[in-house]
């Protein structure tokens, strides 16, 4: 399947507007994340040899933007959602790809965005003893190094 | 009656700290966890307070044995948001290092295969000449790990004739050393026999589970980045993609043999098609607000990079993806009912060593829970009745 025929399956399950393609083997479709994991069964059952490659997020300043890049045999697709920051709250894909678990943890620790039917919620990346609320690739949040503190050193 | 098994995340055999939780029923594996992100490094947040340029240095430390792969997925990404053009030449070149690098990791890998068989022998014969191409690679960029060959708008650095003579040499000197590898298994039965129907990952688990590189062809799905969605470069060049439809350990070997024989083709290829002209081109300092998603297939699978810039010198935000994290789900459900003994194999590149979980002899029954000792001559005993039960695949014949 080339791009144009992607493009020509992409547009009978959302709307013609949402559907980008800035460059060969790159296309974007844009969703609210209520249609999202209508859209990714019916991309899965449509499409051949196709799976999730990653999930970004990005952090937009008053909203997240969170990008799903799947790949087939002709190129990748990336599906484009956006959730308010005062409501971070997704549907997890997990049931119609398994695989995609670990990219949706990694969302829940590094952007602290809930993802609704996760099968494993537990946090991935982060220690055991992180404070909470902490959510290292928001834009507000800064790390700031502890003091180095030499033991025998000085005062 | 259930047991738990942790190995590591600090662990003698552990090369790099990874947590597994084998919940064991005897000696077949249950259940199978892994706690991740003992070494995360934060190189995502990083990135965002680096420029363009010093983000090619970040990205080459995200690995150690495939750093060029990192730092050539994310240069792609970022000359097309500097809207500028590598020269040919440059870009044979950067490939030329790509293809080398595929060559040295898929030697380590054979090599690291042939010891969790407990084939040494084959270990040191790979590793010998594994460091034929390191050599090369050191001749190219100076160094022997982190090449640090690329740049925005080419590479660092040229080679001149005498140098190419030199790669081809090299290059001839593998092609006869991996011929030997192709026919080993014909001499080895044993080592045939230790890697068929280990680790079975079938084809619709491995589309299910998003396996990528070497492990979702070795399950008979063709899926490569430079087929696929390949960089132009590799429209120019012929070559196959490697598969095999065992779904097993065996096959993850083969596929990684032929793949040393396809780099081969294209190391060849780049070097007799070498175009002159210059390596690299001034790159500006600033990039356009927009974003890229680039993709690269890694020794390991497929590597992604998703780009977002902001008209500034630093990109506003770089998602990585390394190919390993993809293939853990699918690792997971292969050690599901797998056997103790096979999880070196299966985990082949991490080697963790379960003897030393293993050394008790109060046994408790998994069925009735019920806790007996046994005498060791019981023990070699009832071990021995389980070899001779195993489906062990005696009779597989090497496929090449």
């Amino acid at each position: 399947m080339n791009d144009e025929q992607k493009i020509e399956k992409l547009k009978t399950f959302v709307s013609p507007e949402a559907v980008a393609h800035p460059a060969s083997h790159r296309i974007f479709v844009t969703v609210a994340p209520s249609g999202l994991v209508t859209l990714v069964e019916r991309m899965k059952a449509e499409l051949d040899n196709w799976y999730v490659i990653t999930i970004s997020g990005v952090d937009k300043g008053e909203s997240y933007e969170i990008l799903y890049h799947f790949g087939d045999t002709t190129g990748s697709i990336t599906v484009r959602t956006q959730i308010p920051k005062a409501d971070p709250r997704l549907p997890s894909i997990c049931g119609p790809i398994p695989g995609a678990v670990l990219y949706e943890r990694e969302l829940q620790d590094m952007f602290g965005i809930a993802v609704d039917n996760l099968p494993d919620p537990r946090p991935m990346l982060m220690p055991d003893d992180w404070p909470a609320g902490n959510f290292p690739l928001r834009k507000d949040w800064k790390f700031d190094r502890p003091a180095e503190v030499i033991p025998g050193g000085e005062k | 009656m259930k047991f738990q098994i942790p190995i590591g995340p600090q662990h003698p055999a552990l090369k790099e700290p990874i947590s597994i939780r084998l919940t064991v029923e005897g000696e077949v594996i249950k259940d199978a966890d892994l706690r991740l992100g003992y070494n995360h490094r934060g190189v995502e947040k990083l990135a965002e307070e680096k420029s363009w340029i010093q983000n090619i240095y970040l990205c080459e430390r995200i690995c150690g044995i495939c750093s060029h792969s990192h730092a050539t997925c994310f240069v792609q990404g970022a000359e097309k948001l500097l809207e500028i053009e590598p020269p040919r030449r440059g870009v044979y070149l950067r490939y030329l290092v790509s293809e080398l690098e595929r060559i040295h990791s898929h030697l380590l890998w054979l090599g690291v295969a042939g010891h969790e068989a407990g084939f040494d022998t084959f270990f040191m014969y790979t590793w010998r000449d594994r460091e034929v191409v390191m050599d090369l690679l050191e001749m190219i960029s100076g160094n022997r790990v982190h090449y640090a060959i690329n740049t925005l708008g080419g590479v660092r650095r040229d080679i001149d004739e005498t140098l190419r003579g030199k790669i081809l040499e090299g290059l001839a000197v593998l092609k006869a050393r991996s011929e030997y590898y192709f026919k080993i298994g014909a001499a080895e039965p044993t080592f045939v026999a230790r890697l068929a129907g280990v680790g079975p990952l079938t084809k619709q688990q491995a589309m299910d589970y998003c396996a990528v590189g070497p492990m979702a062809r070795a399950s008979g799905i063709d899926r490569d980045v430079r087929k696929n969605d390949p960089h132009d470069f590799y429209n120019e060049v012929e070559f196959d993609v490697a598969t095999a439809d065992s779904c097993d350990v065996l096959g993850r070997t083969i596929v990684r043999i032929k793949e040393l024989f396809e780099s081969y083709k294209i190391c060849e290829q780049i070097l007799r098609k070498l175009p002159d002209g210059p390596i690299a081109v001034k790159a500006p300092r600033r990039a356009k607000p927009g974003e890229v998603v680039s993709r690269y297939e890694a020794p390991r699978g497929e590597n992604i990079h998703y780009i977002v810039a902001n008209g500034s010198d630093k990109p506003e935000r770089l998602k990585v993806r390394a190919p390993t994290l993809a293939n853990y789900p699918a690792t997971i459900e292969i050690l599901k009912h797998g056997f103790i003994a096979d999880v070196p194999l299966i985990f082949a590149a991490i080697d963790p060593c379960i003897c030393c979980a293993e050394r008790s002899v109060e046994l408790v029954d998994a069925r009735s829970g019920e806790e007996r000792t046994l005498r060791f001559s019981d023990l070699r005993r009832m071990a021995n009745d389980r070899a001779r039960s195993l489906s062990l695949q005696r009779n597989v014949a090497w496929p090449l």
